[in-house]
């Protein structure tokens, strides 16, 4: 228990955040319930808001526009802008060469001034001002070097441009050059002077002047990329048309082997902000979905079956796939004549046709073990990816589930029921929906869990939620008659709340056992 | 985004800088080991040029012919350089198109290999890049090979690398 009280200190001793956050859960629910979609109602339900309490193990954090997220930039800027007693815009560039952190900059700043301004591509202030270089100029014309226009005396001023480094060209070359960095490369904090070798960078205001008004937006929104990229804090969401970012301040990547930070964005989605998972990837850890991810989709599976199912030819290497027939092997390839079972020459069998009567030799043992191990660890691993596997895919029909369940829901109401009176159809599916992709995570970790007391837990966990899963689903497909309607929705709304009731001990059986350290796993986390 | 007349806004541009550096290598010659110029006077994209091989290397002795094509939004993009008929070198693609930092556009290296400051940039040229090639036929970078066969046989088997090559040399003057 007494773990689970220093949990308790640890999440909730900032009483401001969690009030914050609830205030926007609540404005968060509002919205959703003003704008149904399509289809008449919001995407999945249930989620962290709709328990009736935060857990320990659940995060805080907020979820923000595009706008609050330049709000914050500015603010920032605006706070070394007045400390430092340097114009705003000179304030960003050094703020983002110094990757937004206030504190180097200040030491580095009140250290050496000219050199902090040098590195971050600005000129030194004591260095004259620009405009002045340029008038002393003008008293010869201009060839551009790139274009390899020329500009007379008068010309100079209006057409072309030098930031102060003495790398002067024309104002189209700047434009294309611009434009070209932007748009094709997606540059937008880096964008040096195009003099050869000159780390002289762009300033905003520039590219604001000279490029059009689309790409200067898409300038901006590559500055606000970068920033959130920057800020070990925020993280984008990564669903597709989504343009929101969450803000997290507890959540540093150490944390992420005791924590799932599992957050749900004002689009209605689900991610992990510890690994910017699309989806709610609970009860497992980042380190290990990846790990199982990837596990699943590389081929060393593959490698792993034809170690167990296959031999080499002890001459020549190939790979043998022995398929029936007696142990006496001839090598299509080389014509080598070997014994399946001891893997040795067959000339040694002597009379012993047909029978390897040197089954108990040393080497022969070795090779057996080997085999024997390397088969037990596929048909492991084959278990767990056929159960994950199968929920992955009952998930992925849900778009299917849901027009099914929705046709169903009209139907009743052709039998007298008000629609209000079928919204229980659409949250069992909800319910199943959540519910399953919760076992399927389950898999991937019992897949890495060592095998003691615990595990036996959580695989009781799993089974049970697995079948009040399976109960649900084939209730929801069952078509009852007319007059037992009424139990019918009984039954659901039942099997429902057991589901949820179930995969909420499953979570937190898991998520609490984080905080304990009670979980062991094959791999390092 | 850009219409037809920034198309040939751009052409234009990129015939004038080219009128220019014809005009500057014509009044000051690399070192007399590169020629270069348009193959004619209509067309400024497609260049020819001419380079003898670096004194000391398996290439010495040998001139060797390549293309240089330029796009229509030259100097913004670098230009392609092909050796016609193909050289044997590790930095030579066995079409004969020249794979060197100066030559890539900055913004298509996401193994961040390079540096963007040794990638094109519009105040580079056709001399500046003719210099690069020419220290790179005296020194290949296996590092980033483009023939592979080629950064094989160079790393592995010099003396078979450098008797191939003059043996090329030698084929190419009809010897």
């Amino acid at each position: 228990m007494s773990s689970d009280d220093e949990a308790n200190d640890i999440y909730y001793d900032d009483d401001d955040y969690g009030d914050d956050f609830d205030g926007q859960a609540g404005s968060a629910e509002d919205e959703s319930m003003s704008e149904p979609d399509a289809e008449g109602y919001d995407v999945l339900s249930p989620s962290i808001d709709d328990l009736p309490q935060k857990k320990p193990y659940d995060v805080t954090y907020k979820v923000r526009t595009v706008q609050e997220i330049m709000d914050m930039q500015n603010r920032e800027v605006q706070k070394i802008h007045a400390l430092l007693d340097i114009p705003t815009s000179t304030a960003a560039i050094l703020l983002r060469h110094h990757v937004w952190n206030s504190e180097k900059l200040q030491e580095a700043y009140f250290t050496d001034p000219e050199q902090t301004l040098l590195d971050a591509g600005l000129s030194p202030p004591s260095s004259p001002s620009p405009v002045k270089r340029t008038r002393s100029q003008h008293t010869v014309p201009f060839e551009c070097p790139i274009c390899c226009m020329d500009f007379t005396k008068e010309q100079v001023e209006d057409l072309t441009l030098t930031m102060g480094c003495g790398h002067r060209f024309c104002r189209t070359c700047w434009t294309e050059y611009i434009s070209g960095k932007i748009r094709d490369e997606g540059e937008s904090a880096r964008i040096q002077c195009m003099g050869e070798a000159c780390k002289r960078i762009v300033r905003p205001e520039l590219v604001d002047e000279l490029v059009p008004g689309e790409l200067s937006k898409k300038y901006h929104n590559l500055l606000n990329a970068a920033y959130v990229a920057d800020s070990p804090s925020l993280r984008w969401c990564p669903h597709p048309g989504c343009e929101h970012v969450i803000e997290c301040h507890q959540v540093p990547p150490r944390m992420l082997n005791q924590l799932v930070p599992t957050v749900k964005c004002d689009c209605g989605r689900f991610l992990c902000f510890g690994c910017g998972y699309a989806g709610n990837h609970r009860p497992v850890l980042c380190k290990i979905v990846k790990m199982w991810e990837k596990k699943c989709a590389d081929d060393s599976e593959t490698a792993n079956w034809l170690q167990a199912n296959t031999k080499e030819c002890t001459k020549c290497q190939s790979t043998i796939e022995k398929n029936g027939g007696c142990n006496h092997m001839t090598c299509k390839k080389c014509k080598w004549e070997f014994c399946w079972v001891c893997m040795g020459p067959w000339s040694e069998h002597g009379t012993s046709w047909y029978q390897c009567n040197r089954f108990d030799e040393k080497s022969g043992i070795d090779a057996r073990d080997t085999q024997a191990k390397s088969r037990a660890s596929l048909e492991r691993y084959l278990h767990y990816f056929t159960r994950y596997a199968n929920h992955d895919q009952s998930a992925k029909l849900d778009a299917v589930f849901y027009t099914t369940t929705e046709n169903r829901m009209k139907a009743m109401q052709t039998q007298g029921l008000s629609w209000i009176e079928t919204v229980f159809m659409r949250n069992a599916v909800d319910t199943i929906i959540a519910a399953r992709i919760t076992l399927k995570y389950s898999y991937a970790m019992a897949f890495y869990l060592v095998r003691n007391n615990d595990t036996e837990i959580f695989e009781s966990n799993q089974t049970d939620l697995e079948m009040a899963v399976e109960n649900l689903s084939h209730q929801l497909e069952t078509n009852p008659e007319p007059d037992i309607l009424m139990k019918m929705k009984q039954d659901i709304t039942n099997l429902s709340a057991y589901v949820k009731k179930r995969s909420d001990i499953l979570l937190d059986d898991v998520l609490t056992g984080y905080f304990e350290g009670r979980w062991k796993f094959t791999v390092t986390v | 985004m850009f219409g037809n007349n920034n198309a040939r806004a751009q052409t234009s541009t990129a015939t004038r800088r080219l009128m220019k550096e014809y005009r500057d290598l014509t009044a000051d010659p690399l070192q007399d080991t590169i020629t270069a110029g348009p193959v004619s006077e209509d067309n400024m994209l497609e260049w020819e040029a001419l380079i003898q091989g670096p004194e000391g290397t398996p290439y010495e002795g040998g001139v060797f012919a390549a293309k240089l094509t330029f796009p229509p939004d030259y100097p913004l993009n670098p230009f392609t350089m092909t050796f016609d008929p193909p050289l044997l070198h590790p930095n030579i693609y066995p079409n004969g198109v020249v794979c060197i930092s100066i030559l890539h556009p900055p913004g298509d290296d996401p193994l961040r290999y390079e540096s963007a400051s040794e990638r094109w940039s519009p105040v580079q040229g056709v001399r500046s890049v003719l210099l690069s090639v020419l220290s790179m036929l005296a020194e290949p970078n296996v590092e980033s090979g483009a023939d592979i066969e080629c950064c094989k046989l160079y790393r592995d088997n010099r003396t078979e690398f450098e008797r191939q090559v003059r043996e090329q040399v030698k084929t190419l003057l009809g010897i």
